[in-house]
């Protein structure tokens, strides 16, 4: 009698513990598809979001404009007009410095870029003495908005500072600050 | 003997499926990041905006190539001709590697640029694209 219910109770044991290792291999599986699904979420994301380079090109714009108005140290002497600055080179300015702000279809109803350039004499730096913009200044105010993690943040225009000293043909010296900022929020942030 | 003989042969079995089952879970998901990564739409939307930025810094008289090999993959994928991929038009570069819409990105910079997808002494696709700015 003890002999066989020693060996009903070993059957069982043993009945048990393949079940338990198959509810095991159950939860396992049940954990990949989990990781399964991360892993599949995550990446979604990640490629689903488009490459946000508005930053380079803010910069590359900022940059383009420093060359244009200074060369080897010295204002491009189209920006001067008989010995004071040039009013009429604002008017032309995209052609001056070979800059071109179309975009693609469907993004033309605003404008996407925007630039300014303010000259200063180094004795005065609280007033400028002369200053050009181009393009959508509505976003100079985004400019200023301090980083912060959160979506807001990721839409506003990205801007570029530029400060650079330069001598006009009279060897005057002036501070120049240039800055520039690129919008294309729909092509670079994800909705 | 004869029935412990077959146990152990359970047991194995069980662990060379599950092993089996393991690995397919692995390589179908380091697959679908590999795939992920080189897709068409991810491709396009990278040659274009990569191009747009070259364009951007780039200076008249300057002759610069870029490397698609992995476009080339596609477009041979999708049968469809290599040098027709990448088009410029105005300050806007279109990049197209599938049957869908292709991907559009603008740049500031005012030059002409031509492009072309450079060939071999065969006559055949290097996978390279040769931009020339005017």
């Amino acid at each position: 009698m003890n002999k066989n219910k020693n060996f009903l109770m070993f059957n069982l044991l043993k009945k048990d513990q393949r079940g338990t290792d198959k509810i095991l291999s159950m939860y396992w599986f049940a954990i990949l598809v989990i990781i399964a699904g991360g892993v599949f979420a995550m990446v979604y994301n990640f490629y689903g979001a488009p490459y946000d380079i508005r930053e380079s090109e803010s910069s590359l714009l900022a940059n383009r404009i420093a060359d244009c108005v200074s060369q080897n140290g010295k204002i491009n002497p189209d920006f001067f007009s008989e010995g004071n600055f040039n009013s009429e080179i604002e008017k032309n300015i995209l052609e001056e410095c070979t800059l071109n702000f179309n975009v693609e279809k469907g993004y033309q109803n605003v404008p996407q870029y925007f630039f300014e350039i303010e000259f200063y004499k180094p004795e005065d730096l609280s007033a400028g003495v002369f200053s050009i913009s181009e393009g959508n200044l509505n976003w100079k105010t985004d400019c200023l908005i301090k980083k912060e993690n959160n979506k807001e943040y990721e839409r506003t225009v990205k801007c570029t500072e530029r400060r650079l000293y330069a001598l006009d043909s009279g060897n005057n010296q002036y501070l120049i600050k240039i800055l520039s900022g690129v919008g294309k929020s729909e092509k670079n942030v994800k909705n | 003997m004869y029935k412990k003989g077959n146990k152990k042969g359970e047991i194995l079995t069980e662990n060379i499926i599950f092993i089996i089952l393991n690995l397919i879970f692995l390589s179908a998901v380091v697959l679908f990041l590999l795939r992920q990564g080189s897709s068409a739409s991810v491709l396009e939307q990278t040659y274009a905006k990569e191009i747009a930025m070259i364009a951007d810094s780039a200076k008249p008289i300057m002759i610069i190539k870029i490397d698609m090999e992995k476009g080339k993959k596609i477009t041979e994928k999708n049968k469809l001709d290599f040098g027709e991929v990448v088009n410029v038009e105005g300050n806007v570069v279109s990049v197209k590697l599938d049957e869908g819409r292709g991907y559009e990105y603008a740049f500031f910079n005012d030059v002409d640029i031509e492009v072309y997808a450079e060939r071999d002494d065969k006559n055949e696709y290097t996978g390279m694209y040769i931009l020339t700015i005017n």
